[in-house]
């Protein structure tokens, strides 16, 4: 008892709340003690328990809103109060609101982790987050009326402040937990992406094998939002090879050589409603490839390091560069029609969206359609991302131009009077994907430094001395495999 | 105020056109205005009243043609938010194979059914399917395993029947589905089906929903082309018509245009003897005007329709005879795509114009070929039939590939629905007949927007029922759309009050494993 009377006059002193009882205070140190025993007390051991917790833990994710909402309005409140009063003595009973309803969310989300054996850091994260935050909404409570009298101006805005910050982290663990990590940054813009989540690319490593380019993404996709590095539903992980090999609290997932006995490929093609079914609680189904990829993996011995595997062909459908938004071209709109009516040239776009540019389309005029009429496109050069100048009359001298369309994505020069002399002042278009050379006069050497351009996928050539057209076999040779 | 046209009246009446409304009533006054501006015109006469009554539907139709949210000279689809997402492909060419190709017998390996022939089908495969008259009655219905061999072909592996040699060589360019399915059991409402999304006729088709959304990339030729195949008289060919590429309740320049597949491509383009392009021109603009006056006093927006449409006629008094001008093509694609490419009319002629038209800006070709309905002596025809098309098909995907157009170009292969596992008639070792079979039946698709290499879809042992991945027709024509940028969902037009769109109001979903 002693002790306590040396606490609790030492936190007299520092916050002298006449009002206070000591009894007032006891029973909080009392309470944020056994807050901050209480994971120590009811260990989260990752084994789901009765079903009433998890049932009644499932009202935490809509029960936790009723804190946030009351602790965000708190500040508000206080500085509005100083313009009307009856605002701030609304303040005190909001604060004693959010804290009692924090106390409810924190034991129901107690309750949801251990009903449901759900561990892992971003568990743990989330929880003493909670903790955390329920004992600073306490100290906020505390600290109130000595701050309303005046006697210490410091302590409870600064506190205030804190509870806040702490609640902004909390709330984005618990928003991971649902969601999954990545899900605020999954549509970043790319360019917002490289520079406040750095090198994009720096998990890959082996990137060459089967395992890594494939089973992870599939894995990364469904399973690793429960089974990952923030939550580790019944023990299993499975964001790394090692991890998934390890298996969870039943043992292996994975049996290599035998997919009809590895527990992780039964319960993914089990019938959707079954109590087992994975990805569970109403997550999409995984899509019949993924699923055939992963048996056929797990056939072949579920290697760490095969690149290919036997009997499976995976088109490598080469990952365009996404798509870099244009400007908007709306504004325009008048003139581009002008332009068109005057010309013949139609810019069309690409679609609804103006940031995904417009088409130059020049098929109507295509006869007439020359270098100096390619030039008068300047002006909307930066909105053009496909360039259709097939069978039209530009020349070798429509490079330097076309240099100038920075968004160009595809170029069609098919049957056009170019020759490849000059080619490379494209290289600095560095969107270019399409090039179609087709029925030119261009050489072999003159689009050898074509080579360099790195966004450059789809090159053709057909029908010119580069490529000459060859001709097809008259008797059909078919290209059988012997017959499995 | 001004005297309205088809006012008796002495009073001067209101014109609603000018009055301060919502432009959407004044299109429906326009579109009301037709049915008076008939009964006006044909003299009052009861009779022709009674026709009216009867196109009143078609009177009261909306209107695609008053100027929408947009500037003038926008395009159809800049004016209705089309594309609605940047698509992958801009045109499509359909390869319509009329009559119901056999799955069985050419893309549906199924190496069990040999061990089963003249087996009787097991009741528990049939289930209680509705069979046609031709069949019902049959006391058996015993298994007929394919006459040919399958064999695997590509980086793929994909088992393509002996009567495909050509198709076999592109199995890695291709997506095939095994799991597309119908719900019509005879030609007419299963071909319907396919192109208008709707049984009974008089929806528009899906080349007139791509013109009518899309609009045209190219001045000079119609949109929307239709190609029809010389017949066969030894195959069993089933009636293709004009219902196929009707625009429906959309406007009629938005409706396919065929060009013949014998002759003249388009009847009466050439100008008759004695006039030459200057009278044409000048009859044209004269004639316009008059139409222009007429859709001033009437504000019938069909009038615009035939005005596109007289326009359209004199460019392609020169575009078409530059599109059916082969001469200038180089031998290497008479070694693609055959000889027989050579006589108008034929599948491989009719898939290399579809090549040309592609070049050309027509942002949807249409080949039908008929003659695939095989009730009986299936031995006998098929072969023949295969040897007709397959190796077209080949070329024109190998020719939009090597000339770079395969990125941007969708091709689609289908027919209304397939054919049955068990014999039509007698079976023999050597021949059988096959039934129309809507449950499951063999389609591909390839080009912009696709994911090729792939077999999407599973039917079971006896090429009979879905098991796994279907997919309806009306998934099958969502998916069209997605690959040409369009959401299904909105590209809708108002008739008979309901939002009309192509894929019908059960609801249908783009089919993602088809897509890259």
């Amino acid at each position: 008892m002693k002790l306590l009377e040396d606490v609790s006059a030492s936190v007299d002193k520092l916050l002298p709340a006449s009002r206070l009882t000591r009894v007032q205070w006891a029973a909080s140190v009392v309470m944020s003690g056994s807050l901050l025993l209480l994971p120590f007390l009811v260990r989260l051991d990752g084994t789901p328990h009765a079903d009433w917790q998890q049932f009644l833990g499932r009202f935490h994710p809509l029960i936790v809103h009723i804190p946030i909402g009351l602790l965000v309005l708190v500040p508000l409140l206080e500085i509005v109060g100083a313009f009307r009063p009856a605002l701030r003595e609304a303040a005190e009973f909001v604060l004693a609101l959010a804290f009692i309803s924090c106390m409810g969310a924190l034991t129901l989300g107690f309750l949801l982790a251990y009903g449901s054996g759900d561990t892992g850091a971003g568990v743990t994260h989330h929880m003493w987050g909670g903790i955390t935050l329920s004992i600073s909404v306490l100290l906020c409570l505390l600290a109130r009326p000595s701050w309303l009298l005046g006697n210490e101006t410091r302590f409870y805005p600064a506190t205030l402040a804190g509870m806040l910050l702490v609640l902004l982290w909390t709330a984005h663990q618990g928003g991971s937990l649902t969601h999954g990590n990545d899900y605020l940054t999954r549509y970043m813009p790319v360019s917002m992406k490289r520079w406040t989540l750095g090198n994009l690319h720096a998990n890959t490593p082996g990137a060459d094998t089967f395992y890594a380019r494939h089973i992870n993404s599939i894995l990364d996709a469904n399973c690793v939002a429960c089974h990952g590095e923030g939550k580790v539903k019944g023990g299993l992980r499975m964001d790394s090879y090692e991890l998934l090999m390890r298996g969870g609290k039943d043992g292996p997932v994975i049996v290599p050589g035998h997919p009809e006995q590895s527990p992780l490929l039964v319960r993914v093609t089990l019938p959707p409603d079954h109590k087992q079914f994975m990805p569970a609680e109403g997550r999409p189904p995984l899509k019949p490839e993924e699923i055939t990829l992963l048996k056929a993996w797990v056939q072949q011995g579920a290697s760490p390091t095969a690149t290919t595997l036997k009997g499976i062909f995976i088109q490598e459908n080469a990952k365009e560069a996404p798509l870099q938004p244009v400007g908007d071209y709306s504004s325009m709109m008048p003139e581009i029609l002008r332009m068109e009516s005057g010309q013949g040239a139609k810019l069309l776009p690409v679609s609804s969206k103006p940031s995904d540019g417009l088409i130059l389309t020049t098929v109507d005029v295509a006869a007439s359609f020359g270098d100096t009429q390619l030039a008068q496109f300047l002006k909307f050069a930066p909105f053009i991302v496909e360039a259709e100048l097939g069978r039209t009359a530009v020349t070798n001298a429509s490079f330097d131009t076309l240099s100038k369309f920075t968004h160009l994505r595809a170029l069609h020069l098919e049957e056009t009077a170019v020759t490849g002399d000059g080619l490379m002042k494209l290289a600095p278009l560095s969107q270019l994907t399409y090039l179609n050379l087709s029925g030119t006069k261009v050489t072999a050497a003159a689009v050898a430094p074509l080579d360099s351009m790195k966004s450059l996928r789809h090159v053709y050539l057909y029908n010119t001395p580069a490529q000459p057209a060859t001709a097809a076999d008259s008797v059909p040779q078919p290209i059988a495999k012997t017959a499995q | 105020m001004k005297q309205h046209p088809l006012c008796t009246d002495t009073e001067q009446c209101l014109d609603v056109m000018d009055l301060a409304v919502p432009p959407e009533l004044k299109r429906e006054w326009a579109a009301l205005q037709t049915r008076r501006h008939f009964l006006g015109r044909t003299g009052k006469v009861l009779g022709w009243a009674a026709m009216a009554s009867l196109f009143g539907d078609r009177a009261l139709r909306g209107d695609a043609h008053a100027p929408a949210n947009g500037l003038p000279g926008m395009q159809a689809g800049e004016q209705l938010k089309l594309p609605h997402f940047a698509p992958k492909a801009k045109r499509a060419i359909y390869l319509f194979m009329s009559g119901g190709p056999s799955q069985v017998d050419l893309l549906d390996y199924k190496p069990n059914l040999a061990a089963l022939y003249d087996k009787d089908i097991p009741d528990s495969v049939r289930g209680a399917q509705q069979l046609t008259g031709m069949t019902a009655g049959q006391a058996r219905f015993p298994v007929a395993p394919s006459h040919w061999a399958f064999k695997r072909y590509g980086q793929t592996g994909t088992w393509i029947s002996d009567l495909l040699p050509y198709t076999a060589r592109m199995v890695d360019d291709l997506a095939i589905i095994k799991s597309t399915n119908t719900e019509a059991i005879n030609h007419e409402p299963a071909i319907m089906l396919m192109n208008t999304g709707n049984m009974n006729a008089g929806k528009p088709c899906l080349g007139s929903w791509l013109a009518y959304g899309l609009g045209s990339m190219n001045d000079n030729l119609p949109t929307f082309m239709v190609l029809q195949s010389k017949l066969n008289t030894k195959e069993n060919n089933q009636p293709v018509s004009s219902r196929l590429w009707s625009s429906g309740f959309l406007s009629s320049e938005y409706a396919g245009v065929g060009l013949r597949s014998a002759g003249d491509p388009v009847l009466y383009l050439t100008d008759p003897g004695g006039v030459d392009r200057e009278v044409r021109r000048n009859m044209l603009n004269a004639v316009n005007e008059i139409n222009r006056q007429t859709f001033e006093e009437l504000g019938d927006p069909e009038t615009h329709a035939r005005i596109a449409q007289y326009e359209m006629a004199y460019r392609m008094q020169t575009s078409v005879p530059e599109l059916a001008d082969l001469s200038k093509e180089p031998q290497s694609t008479w070694d693609l795509y055959g000889p027989e490419a050579k006589e108008p009319g034929t599948f491989a002629y009719n898939c290399l114009m579809a090549r040309r038209m592609a070049e050309r800006g027509v942002r949807f070709t249409q080949v039908y070929k008929r003659g695939w309905d095989m009730h009986d002596n299936v031995t006998g025809i098929l072969p023949v039939i295969c040897q007709e098309t397959d190796r077209g098909c080949y070329a024109l995907v190998t020719d939009l590939k090597q000339r770079g157009l395969l990125d941007d170009t969708l091709v689609v292969w289908a027919g209304e629905f397939g054919r049955t596992v068990y014999s039509q008639g007698g079976l023999t070792k050597d021949n059988y007949g096959r039934d129309h079979h809507p449950r499951c039946y063999t389609t591909w698709m390839t080009g912009g927007g696709v994911r090729t290499g792939i077999t999407y879809g599973e039917t079971d042992d006896y090429s009979y029922n879905v098991v796994k991945d279907p997919v309806t027709v009306r998934d099958f024509n969502a998916t069209i759309l997605h690959c040409l940028g369009i959401d299904h969902n909105k590209l809708t037009y108002k008739f008979q009050g309901l939002d009309q769109k192509l894929t019908g109001p059960v609801p249908a979903s783009v089919v993602p494993g088809l897509l890259a």
